[in-house]
């Protein structure tokens, strides 16, 4: 069942892992910007967003995403999606996320191909 | 303007065409509009030394200035000297804390303002720079117009992107929907599509059966489910099926900005979903029952070959006697029994049986009736006696609208004495030996009626030789044609006195045939059970 939105972060050797809980709309997705926002103003480039928690997102959510990507893209930065739903892969396929991030399907095989 | 001024002017232009192209060139690259003032101050920077450079953005006449680049926070405290018109404005004055001044009305009814303050070098703006300025306001103003078009491609494609999603999802969700077997997945599922695609930012299901809400789904699931069905910004779509409502109610449709009111797509998509909810229930049900009647029809099955199995396959040979049967089972199970054991003492029991009812209740009766006949008749008690017994555990084992009618005739080869009791049965023919008909039919009531110890009265008699007996299940009489005619008992009895063949196996063959020729091939509704003797 879909909660209110939580997320937690860590830095594992200077790549940052978002890892996100429930629905991914304007609260979430401002939420994950917020966060991003933190380590990238410390010239942090590498992110990892895992979604295993997170089953559901909007357009509004993904707003959120590609701006976080198109930051990301000035400064050369890399961003990873993982454990993605089937149904929220294909919705980031058709939204083109992936012509500018990249996806895995655990945090462990994202933290590889850094 | 002089002629060495305009000269000037024409020769210091030439030199800037390249920067101002260049210019503009980065200015629409830009991507918002911090990036804008950035860059901005770059140009000027690099083309006219001006280092002081404070940009503001007002989006209507309304709303404050909002600060895009400045260095300096003490020009924020001057922005009432910026005047708000729908024409461009400039002004270079002498005695303020800057040196240029400058409001531009933009496309989208906003406005730049721009405070310049000295030169790196501190020398004053000369007219040519001042010309410069001019001609980089204009550039910075049909950047921004490039940066608005930019701004709305994006948007457009984005929507129009989040339209395929739209669709495709609508289509899988279907496609999932129907894949789930359980109705509280499908409903949450359902849900959860209808919640993202008109990017809600909450939802609520009600079933509600008899006007009562039996379940509730709220997505995300700590809100409050009155609060949603109470929102201002509402959408909501209802379907029933089997007595159910299934009532969905989307709130607050969410955007960048904040929440607004639902379109009519988003009503479209929310009814697709519900629409489709509604097929799933419906396909679910229909697979049910498909299932239901699959398990049905296996247990039929099975117990047809239980009964099948109980029916013997051959009869025992009786020294002097021909002996023949026949059970043909309608389509669906029937409870129709018949059999010939030889006992103990040499004797052979004639059995017939038929229970009340069809299918697999029939069948698992017949079969106690066949287990206990097993057990009682080498115990060679009186048949009146066996009766007693065999009646009580019928009576304990059948549910209430089950009984069985019963025939047994147990046949002494030696002298043809035989030993009977009818309980319940149609009467069994008998053919004298002066081809007249004997019917018999003493005995008591159908087994598992009543467990009363009633007694059942047996009667004994003697087959002579050439005598024949024919027992029977109602099947053979009530054969009925596409008419709804029935073979009768009469033309059963007629065919009956009038055809005696040498062997038993013949007259069992003629009578299927002519009760076959009477129903000319209506379906059989009942099984056709028949036992033949003949006393050679």
């Amino acid at each position: 069942m879909v909660t209110e939105f939580k997320l937690s972060s860590e830095n594992k050797e200077n790549c940052i892992i978002i890892n996100t809980e429930g629905y991914i709309n304007n609260i979430g997705g401002q939420k994950i910007v917020d966060e991003f926002n933190k380590y990238k103003n410390n010239g942090i480039n590498n992110y990892v967003i895992n979604l295993q928690e997170s089953k559901i997102v909007n357009s509004i959510g993904i707003s959120f995403l590609i701006e976080l990507i198109e930051k990301l893209n000035e400064t050369n930065g890399k961003l990873i999606f993982t454990n993605l739903d089937p149904t929220i892969e294909k919705t980031f396929t058709i939204m083109g996320l992936f012509q500018f991030a990249h996806k895995a399907n655990n945090v462990e095989e994202a933290l590889k191909l850094f | 303007m002089s002629k060495v001024l305009s000269e000037d002017l024409v020769s210091k232009l030439s030199l800037q065409v390249d920067s101002f192209q260049d210019g503009f060139k980065i200015l629409a690259k830009s991507s918002s509009i911090e990036e804008l003032g950035l860059n901005f101050n770059h140009i000027l920077r690099g083309s006219l030394l001006i280092t002081d450079v404070n940009l503001f953005h007002k989006r209507n006449k309304e709303l404050e200035w909002i600060t895009i680049f400045s260095k300096d926070n003490r020009y924020s405290k001057l922005l009432d000297d910026l005047t708000i018109s729908s024409s461009y404005s400039i002004s270079f004055p002498d005695e303020k804390p800057y040196k240029v001044i400058c409001t531009i009305p933009l496309i989208d009814k906003s406005f730049f303002g721009i405070i310049l303050g000295n030169k790196l070098d501190g020398a004053e703006y000369s007219d040519i720079e001042k010309i410069f300025l001019q001609i980089f306001l204009q550039i910075l103003d049909n950047a921004y117009q490039a940066y608005i078009n930019y701004k709305k491609e994006k948007q457009l494609i984005f929507a129009l992107k989040h339209r395929v999603v739209q669709l495709n999802n609508l289509i899988g969700t279907g496609i999932e929907i129907s894949n789930l077997h359980k109705i509280g997945y499908q409903l949450e599922l359902a849900l959860e599509r209808a919640v993202s695609l008109t990017n809600s930012s909450k939802g609520a299901l009600k079933t509600i059966k008899n006007g009562k809400v039996v379940s509730t789904i709220v997505l995300p699931m700590n809100y409050d489910l009155d609060e949603i069905f109470s929102a201002k910004y509402k959408i909501e779509a209802e379907v029933e099926f089997q007595g159910l409502t299934y009532s969905f109610c989307l709130a607050n449709k969410e955007t960048r900005k904040g929440i607004e009111d639902f379109d009519d797509t988003d009503y479209i998509l929310l009814s697709a979903i519900a629409m489709q909810v509604t097929g799933a229930l419906e396909n679910e049900h229909l697979h049910k029952e498909a299932l239901l009647k699959e398990k049905i029809k296996k247990e039929l099955s099975v117990a047809s070959t239980i009964q099948q199995k109980i029916i013997p396959a051959k009869l025992p040979e009786i020294p002097g006697y021909d002996i023949s049967g026949i059970n043909i089972p309608s389509a669906e199970v029937g409870g129709d029994y018949y059999d010939c054991m030889k006992l103990n003492d040499g004797r052979f029991a004639l059995i017939i049986a038929d229970v009340a009812g069809k299918g697999v209740p029939s069948a698992l009766l017949v079969s106690t009736l066949n287990a206990s006949l097993f057990s009682y008749l080498d115990l060679q008690i009186p048949l009146s006696e066996m009766a007693v017994k065999i009646n009580s555990i019928i009576f304990n084992a059948s549910p209430p609208d089950k009984f069985i009618t019963f025939f047994i005739a147990v046949l002494n080869p030696e002298n043809g004495e035989l030993d009977i009791i009818n309980a319940g049965h149609n009467p069994i023919l008998l053919l004298k030996k002066d081809k007249s008909l004997k019917k018999i039919d003493a005995g008591g009531v159908a087994f598992g009626m009543f467990d009363m110890g009633l007694p059942f009265l047996g009667e004994q008699m003697v087959l002579e030789k050439g005598e024949r007996l024919m027992l029977y299940t109602d099947g053979i009489p009530e054969a009925m044609n596409e008419k709804e005619e029935e073979y009768s008992d009469k033309k059963m009895e007629d065919f009956f006195c009038e055809n005696y063949p040498d062997n038993a196996s013949d007259f069992i063959n003629d009578i299927v045939a002519d009760v076959r020729k009477h129903t000319a091939g209506t379906p059989q509704s009942d099984d056709i059970t028949a036992l033949y003797l003949i006393r050679k």
